[in-house]
């Protein structure tokens, strides 16, 4: 069987490794980029069933990236979770803005992120 | 800065908005004629505007004293001329007098030899002695060539008389024919002659009269002329000086208004250029020196603002490296510790196997403290975001009961690991509410947290009603209360009540300034009552709808 495709975009190796370990006992399949222009390409080229992507990310932020992806045909329907710091109120209306289906603020719980991912594509 | 209240053509002159005709004449006056010299003339003599004025109103006085003298000479001539004229009129009187005892004489001399009277004799004698005695008072003031022409008067009249005297004899005689051919051939052509000498008298005085009357006439109408001319030329100076001192005057205060609008419309380059040398050329004076006053200020007013302006600047980026900063500096401080917490949840959840027993609980410790740090993080990057000016509330509907729940819920365990009792309720017919709710959460949760932390036993109430158009939340707790001095600073900075306290609660002290901050941002209030030892109830009363978008 063949799990559905995730792709985090973080920059952060840790909170990397942490998503991989949480998914690890799961079906999801996940991949990964670490700055904004590689998020953009991987999901371009892979097509993921959904997206991870932090909102502050080297060479291209988070909000620009998800604006690229939802303008392209390929992946203008795929889900995008946008991870938000609310470093400024605004942050939620910005994700949205930009296309989001949701945003999650830092610092998540494992256990919520796992139900949210659940909830925008069911394991198979 | 300029503004456009006061608009006018030239900005200097014009008064009135639209120049009425003496308005015109005025200035056709002072700019074509030689008229304008002179006012600026008037205008530079150095003395005071009393003095000037006085001055004018002397010169027309001068003027009238002038016509009145003349007035009394031309009287004292007239009434002069008129007792000439009397005095002629009284000899031409006399004149015909002597030809009225003339007359009667011939008669008189004819009736003599008809009635061979005496008496008619005697009246002969009466009429010549009347015509005598008028002859000699007009004798008396007559010039010489008429006196020769009475002396030859006289002596015919004394030969007349002789005869008259002879032609008496001879009637009385009873010589009537002597007397007849006497009286024809002698006494009638001798009175003849009388009457043209008295006829020449007569034409004399009364040409002398008709001269006199012709003088009277001239003297009358050169008079009037005098007058007239006198009134007319009053006038004439009495205008003629108005206008040249009153505009002397109203030039330099036009000059004065139209430099006082250039001030006004903030031109403080004007200058008032006015020839008087009197108290208006002194308050131009003050006025020039005013506007060199303001143009100084000005200069100094607008380096300071050129300086303000360059100050706020580099102020305004500052605080957006601030703002910039923190933005960064709120994710930066999440990632790690995204992963710390998230990793604590994981291990805790048994994602990575069976946690041991004797694990459990420095796991579960470093959590709590985990999750405390990210309070205090939190709290310090709120405050800063508050201080930098760049919180901004997510104005959206609310409801409370769904508030009270959230501070319910996160609080519950807590207050049950102390053993407190707690309870947060609303009333239940309040409506949607219109905010920021997750802040207004926040408030209560900092407060109920408080409540929990301060106290060691009783319970912690949490309670919200609806008061007009008002919310009133309420937090009351029966901890170690707050003395009487400190409640005014318990909403300040960094304020705990004492540091031992600080010691054994811990905490930041930020949470009621925070809280404080965004309930000002609501448009509310919030206040303390507290007995010491017994308890503190923490209120804040807040719009049910708030209106504004409310940065502190």
């Amino acid at each position: 069987m063949s799990g559905k495709t995730i792709l985090y975009v973080e920059d952060n190796e840790y909170n990397l490794k942490m998503v991989r370990q949480l998914l690890a006992h799961t079906s999801y399949r996940l991949i990964e980029a670490t700055d904004g222009e590689m998020g953009v390409a991987t999901a371009l080229g892979e097509t993921p069933d959904l997206i991870l992507m932090d909102i502050q990310l080297p060479k291209l932020s988070g909000l620009d990236a998800t604006r690229r992806l939802r303008a392209d045909p390929k992946t203008a329907d795929v889900p995008i979770v946008v991870i938000t710091s609310f470093a400024l109120s605004g942050d939620d209306q910005k994700a949205k803005d930009a296309g989001a289906s949701a945003y999650l603020s830092k610092p998540y719980s494992p256990r919520e992120l796992l139900q949210m991912i659940r909830n925008l594509v069911p394991e198979n | 800065m300029p503004h456009q209240e006061v608009t006018e053509p030239d900005g200097t002159l014009a008064l009135a908005s639209t120049p009425g005709w003496e308005e015109r004449i005025a200035r056709f006056l002072l700019t074509r004629t030689h008229v304008g010299s002179l006012v600026r003339w008037v205008a530079s003599i150095k003395a005071s505007v009393h003095a000037k004025l006085f001055s004018g109103y002397m010169l027309v006085t001068l003027l009238f004293l002038a016509m009145g003298g003349m007035s009394l000479q031309t009287i004292a001539k007239m009434s002069a001329q008129s007792q000439l004229l009397d005095q002629v009129h009284e000899r031409v009187h006399w004149s015909q007098e002597i030809q009225h005892a003339l007359a009667l004489q011939m008669n008189f001399t004819a009736m003599a030899l008809l009635l061979r009277d005496e008496a008619t004799i005697a009246n002969i004698l009466r009429e010549n002695n009347r015509f005598n005695n008028t002859l000699a008072r007009l004798e008396e003031f007559a010039r010489p060539e008429e006196r020769e022409l009475i002396q030859r008067i006289r002596a015919a009249q004394e030969l007349a008389l002789t005869t008259v005297a002879d032609i008496a004899n001879l009637v009385r005689d009873g010589r009537v024919d002597a007397a007849m051919t006497l009286q024809l051939n002698k006494e009638y052509p001798l009175y003849l002659q009388i009457e043209g000498l008295v006829d020449q008298v007569v034409k004399r005085e009364q040409q002398k009269m008709d001269s006199l009357r012709g003088s009277v006439a001239a003297t009358n109408r050169r008079s009037l002329i005098i007058m007239a001319g006198f009134v007319a030329s009053s006038i004439a100076l009495a205008a003629l000086l108005g206008f040249v001192i009153s505009w002397s005057f109203i030039l330099p205060v036009q000059e004065a208004h139209g430099f006082v609008t250039q001030v006004a419309k903030g031109n403080f380059e004007a200058t008032i250029n006015v020839p008087n040398r009197d108290e208006f050329g002194a308050l131009a004076d003050r006025m020039n020196q005013m506007s060199r006053e303001l143009r100084t200020l000005y200069a100094k007013q607008q380096e300071a603002a050129r300086e303000l302006q360059s100050l706020n600047e580099r102020l305004q980026q500052a605080s957006k490296a601030k703002s910039d900063f923190l933005a960064n500096m709120s994710h930066e401080l999440r990632t790690p510790m995204n992963a710390i917490l998230g990793f604590v949840e994981m291990v805790l959840d048994g994602i990575y196997g069976e946690v041991p027993p004797d694990l459990k609980e420095p796991l579960t410790d470093i959590q709590t403290n985990g999750k405390h740090l990210l309070r205090l993080i939190n709290d310090v990057l709120d405050l800063s975001k508050i201080e930098a000016g760049r919180m901004e509330l997510a104005l959206a509907e609310y409801s409370v009961q769904d508030v009270v729940d959230t501070v319910r819920a996160s609080l519950q365990s807590l207050a049950l690991e102390k053993g407190l009792g707690f309870t947060a309720a609303a009333q239940d017919d309040i409506p949607v509410a219109f905010g920021d709710g997750k802040r207004i959460t926040q408030c209560l949760v900092n407060l109920v947290g408080n409540a929990l932390k301060f106290s060691k036993r009783g319970n912690v109430a949490v309670w919200v009603e609806q008061q007009g158009d008002n919310l009133l939340y309420r937090v009351s707790d029966t901890g170690i209360g707050i003395p009487q001095n400190e409640l005014e600073n318990i909403f300040g900075e960094f304020q705990q009540v004492d540091t031992a306290i600080t010691r054994e609660f811990s905490g930041t002290g930020l949470g009621l300034n925070i809280t404080k901050k965004f309930v000002e941002m609501h448009g509310g209030r919030i206040w303390v009552e507290s007995e010491l030892g017994k308890g503190s109830t923490f209120f804040f009363l807040i719009p049910l709808r708030v209106n504004h978008g409310g940065a502190i």
